[in-house]
């Protein structure tokens, strides 16, 4: 072995050790997290790793992917170069080459060459999108995180160029293995070089050892960089939640031991929220899809994962730290992430639909919000009396428990409690019982299931929130009060599915109330309609004058994936249907989800106000919604606007027009 | 114990609030079958000139602590002062307004001579010399009554606009100069500046009459139309969330699911929809009366009485006739 050799053994062996203690840390650190249940279904875990790692099929959805896609193959047959270079000159007559076969060797030498060119490409691509056009997406409130960014970007480019230093080298000193088929990019480089004059094995020396002293460098400064996410977002990926996407964990409030309820500090959050941590890339894409963003309000899921990441590297311990001291106990709350911050997501989920390590933001604002509600009682005072009519009368709005089937009275709709047996539960929801606008939607189903001869029943009074609303804004006691609650009543009585006219109720009974024991096939009425209409047990005649656009509601079409199904009621009901730009599962949130309903939204513009003003921008006279909320909503912002000649319909209201006889 | 019972009077610049004479009127309940005697504390800096108020009701005295002192609430001058006049009398009863002041003092007091205290009723009756008093739990799907067991005096707050107000009897009452005691040492938390929020109109949530106006208002100058109406009324004005939001009022006098939840005896609703936000905190209003443009708008079908029409055309044409007969 050379001298050469020896070093670059040592240098070798050290950096690895470091950074085996590095990576001990950071698996330490995720066990001080809660324990939490992702061992399931290897397979698709796998098959995620190809999609979404291999095909980067999240990351190339956007232009600026394309650019990573490249970085990162790029850098994985560089480094897997590199690592053939270093064993060569440690071990002697190393060669993968030699491993692989030649052939195989050969075509791997081309793919090294050809990606440097194209890596440096998208490295002068990204430093120009970052550091001049700066769009906002990339817009973030930490000094420090651009610096880093464009130290990450000038060592990658210097690691290319002098890797082509290297086999530029090589080639002058006659290399067999480089030819002008296998490195076309290293040749045009040796021609240049040929003119410098070089000394050329010291030449080839100094380049050599640059490149590994980066390499070196890089292995020890990724872990405290925002380029963690290289050791990170594999396997986030590889834990991502493969089950529904609308689901929030289930607290246990029979422990007796608890002495806190939610997130208030990072241990509280389980490995895999921790995990998350590791993973953000900060490309950004969760911050303009965020709706609190774009009306100006304090929240960005971005910066609420960047600031919790800074927090994660101040409290963890030393290399060697065990026990408690791997990651301190601090809080989050307020000078990590404000209770502005927490207050302000509508629970839309478009930031998690958008990430491509699959970084799960919600659950972990949901989990802050339930330790101010639960433990500290901290909440914005408007909701206190939510909770409140919620607890005593079941609803929101403070109207007595027992008016809630008055709007059925006249139809005389049928009671479960009269039936026992039937065919279809409507599950009417509060809006459909109490709001007078609401009330309209079940009175269209009701009417266009009596055309359909459907057999169907309502719970009338026995009806309770379906706990959503409260689960979202944290109060996880009450809402699992009125699950528990309606999962009796339920239980009494027989039918073959529920269905529901609004997108909260189903998404709760289709992913949240099977954590409590309860199963039962759900429809929306979109879907269920839909049938009705397909089976030709609705006649429908297409209407020529109603024109408009269907909006999407974040908990039927991003969490639940109903997109086409709305539509295509839609399509038999009028002749035009258009599209909002932001639509399926990368719509835009009404401003009603996660409780801000019932909260005033004084940070920032109305988001209703911004959706409808898209809406405007369509040229359209009605918008067609499938949520009681997002038609309230719409019917706010058309006000505001003063564009009452725009009209907000439900989609059962527009079938029901549509409807012959 | 004797059967004497206080009332204590709220005085509010210079002048009696209403719920005095509605404590008169329960205080009379319990007088009546037991025999005692009536008399009324009035403590602030103008309590000389609101006692003439209280003149014709029977009383057997009006106690005045008017002082400097408590030309503004202060909880510690304020509780001590009537603690000392309780302790003068041979008190058995104790009648406050459940206001911000009588919940504040009620306990404190009651604290202090060891009484016992009946917070925020809604009525009081006699059974078989019993004193029992009511009050509701539960957001008021239940009531719970109340008695005695043990400690004198009984300390009771009520609810305004719950019991009948007193009428006067006629006649006059004399007035006993209480000499405070209180020295401005024994304040220990002052209030240095009371700053209203638009002058002379009554709370919201206390008034009996409101008078609100939606985003059909159109301008923060147009409420004027609503103010010349309510003030004929001697209503408050409030607000839609649509109408604070396009900023032709202030966030304070929001009705609705996030503001102010009132129950008056006549509310007013000009040019508001009625969306559920809106019902959330007003609909137990007594009467409801809405001017509106639109025939279908959701308001109509809360409301006791409704006007089809430009509130700016009815709205003035209502304050000339009320004028009249007002």
């Amino acid at each position: 072995m050379t001298v050469q050799g020896i070093a670059l053994l040592t240098l070798f062996v050290a950096a690895g050790a470091v950074f085996g203690l590095i990576v001990r840390l950071l698996f330490r650190i995720l066990r001080a997290g809660k324990p939490e249940n992702r061992f399931e279904r290897w397979g698709d875990r796998f098959k995620a790793i190809l999609v979404y790692v291999c095909a980067q099929a999240r990351v190339v959805t956007k232009p600026a992917g394309l650019g990573h896609f490249v970085i990162f193959w790029g850098f994985i047959f560089i480094t897997i170069g590199t690592l053939d270079h270093m064993l060569a000159q440690i071990i002697p007559g190393f060669c993968l080459e030699r491993i692989i076969g030649r052939s195989a060797g050969s075509a791997f030498t081309w793919l090294q060459d050809v990606f440097g060119v194209l890596v440096i490409g998208a490295i002068v691509v990204a430093a120009v999108r970052r550091f001049i056009l700066k769009p906002e997406r990339l817009a973030i409130d930490d000094p420090h995180a651009p610096p880093q960014a464009a130290l990450i970007l000038a060592l990658i480019a210097v690691l290319i160029l002098l890797m082509y230093g290297v086999k530029g080298s090589e080639i002058l000193l006659g290399s067999e293995r480089l030819t002008r088929g296998n490195a076309p990019v290293s040749f045009r480089a040796a021609g240049w070089m040929s003119g410098w004059g070089l000394n050329l094995p010291l030449a080839e020396s100094v380049f050599s050892w640059g490149h590994n002293l980066i390499i070196f460098f890089f292995l020890l400064y990724i872990p405290f960089s925002k380029h963690i996410h290289i050791i990170g977002a594999i396997p986030n990926v590889f834990f991502k939640n493969l089950g529904p996407m609308g689901s929030l964990s289930r607290m246990n409030f029979e422990d007796e031991t608890a002495e806190k309820f939610g997130a208030s500090e990072l241990r509280d959050f389980t490995w895999k929220q921790l995990m998350d941590l590791y993973s953000c890339t900060e490309c950004g894409r969760c911050q303009i899809a965020c709706p609190a963003f774009a009306t100006k309000k304090p929240l960005s899921p971005f910066r609420v994962i960047h600031r919790l990441r800074a927090q994660l590297m101040r409290d963890k311990g030393g290399l060697f730290a065990r026990g408690d001291a791997v990651l301190r106990g601090a809080p989050v709350i307020p000078d990590t992430v404000t209770e502005d911050e927490i207050w302000s997501c509508t629970t839309c989920g478009a930031c998690m639909q958008e990430c491509p390590p699959f970084i799960e933001h919600v659950e972990k604002i949901v989990d802050l919000r339930r330790f101010l509600v639960l433990t500290e009682s901290r909440f914005p005072q408007e909701i206190q009396p939510v909770f409140k009519n919620l607890e005593v009368n079941y609803n929101p709005w403070a109207i007595g428990y027992s008016s809630r089937a008055d709007w059925a009275a006249d139809l005389a709709v049928p009671l479960a409690s009269e039936k026992q047996s039937f065919d279809v539960l409507f599950w009417v929801g509060c809006s459909g019982s109490f709001d007078q606008r609401g009330q309209k939607i079940s009175r269209a189903l009701v009417t266009l299931m009596r055309k359909a001869g459907v057999d169907f029943a309502i719970l009338g009074t026995e009806e309770m929130c379906c706990g959503e609303t409260a689960r979202r804004m944290g109060n996880e006691y009450l809402a699992q009060t009125l699950i528990q609650a309606n999962i009796e009543t339920l239980r009494k009585y027989t039918f073959k599915r529920i269905v529901t006219i609004c997108p909260h109720g189903l998404n709760t009974f289709l992913v949240e109330y099977p954590q409590f024991g309860l199963s039962v096939p759900v429809m929306h009425h979109s879907e269920f309609l839909l049938g009705l209409v397909l089976e030709r047990r609705l006649r429908i005649r297409r209407l020529d004058a109603v024109r408009g656009a269907y909006h999407d509601s974040c908990y039927l079409g991003r969490y639940n994936g109903l997109i086409r199904e709305p539509r295509s009621l839609l399509s038999h009901a009028t002749r035009r249907v258009a599209e909002f730009k932001r639509r399926g599962k990368s719509s835009f949130c009404c401003g009603a989800g996660g409780g801000r309903m019932w909260m005033e939204e004084t940070l920032g513009s109305r988001i209703n106000e911004e959706r409808t003003r898209e809406l405007l921008g369509l040229g359209v006279d009605h918008v067609f919604t499938a949520c009681p909320f997002c038609l309230t909503m719409f019917e706010d912002g058309l006000k505001s606007l003063n564009r009452e000649d725009v009209k907000a319909l439900d989609i059962a209201e527009v079938l029901l027009a549509a409807c012959v006889e | 114990m004797a059967n004497d019972i206080l009332v204590f009077g709220e005085v509010r610049g210079g002048s009696l609030r209403k719920v005095t004479r509605e404590l008169i009127g329960a205080a009379r309940r319990v007088s009546q079958p037991m025999g005692g005697a009536i008399d009324a504390a009035l403590v602030g800096a103008l309590s000389g000139k609101a006692a003439d108020g209280l003149a014709g009701f029977g009383l057997r005295r009006i106690i005045v602590a008017e002082d400097e002192i408590f030309a503004r609430y202060s909880t510690e001058g304020y509780a001590k002062v009537l603690s000392d006049i309780v302790k003068s009398g041979a008190y058995s009863y104790v009648f406050l307004g459940a206001t911000a002041m009588g919940r504040d003092l009620g306990p404190r007091v009651a604290a202090k001579v060891d009484g016992v205290m009946f917070s925020d009723c809604v009525d009081v009756r006699m059974e078989q010399d019993q004193v029992i008093a009511r009050r509701p739990v539960y957001s008021g799907k239940v009531y719970v009554e109340i008695v005695r067991a043990g400690a004198w005096p009984n300390f009771i707050s009520i609810r305004p606009n719950n019991i009948p107000p007193a009428e006067p009897s006629g006649g006059s009452t004399p007035i006993a100069a209480h000499a405070s005691s209180v020295t401005q040492e024994a304040i220990r938390a002052i209030v240095t500046e009371i700053i209203p929020l638009e002058g002379g109109r009554p709370d919201l949530t206390e008034a009996d009459i409101i008078v609100s106006g939606g985003r059909a208002m159109k301008d923060k100058a147009n409420f004027k139309v609503l103010e010349g109406l309510a003030d004929i009324l001697g209503a408050a004005v409030g607000a839609s969330r649509a109408a604070v939001d396009s900023g032709f009022a202030p966030a304070a006098v929001q009705v609705g699911q996030t503001g102010k939840i009132v129950n008056p005896k006549l509310y007013v609703a000009c040019g508001i929809s009625g969306a559920i936000q809106h019902l959330a905190g007003m609909r137990t209003s007594k009467v409801i009366v809405a001017i509106n443009k639109d025939p279908n708008a959701p308001i109509f079908e809360r409301a006791t009485y409704g006007i089809v029409g430009d509130l700016f055309e009815i709205v003035p044409m209502l304050t000339e006739e009320l004028k009249k007969i007002l």
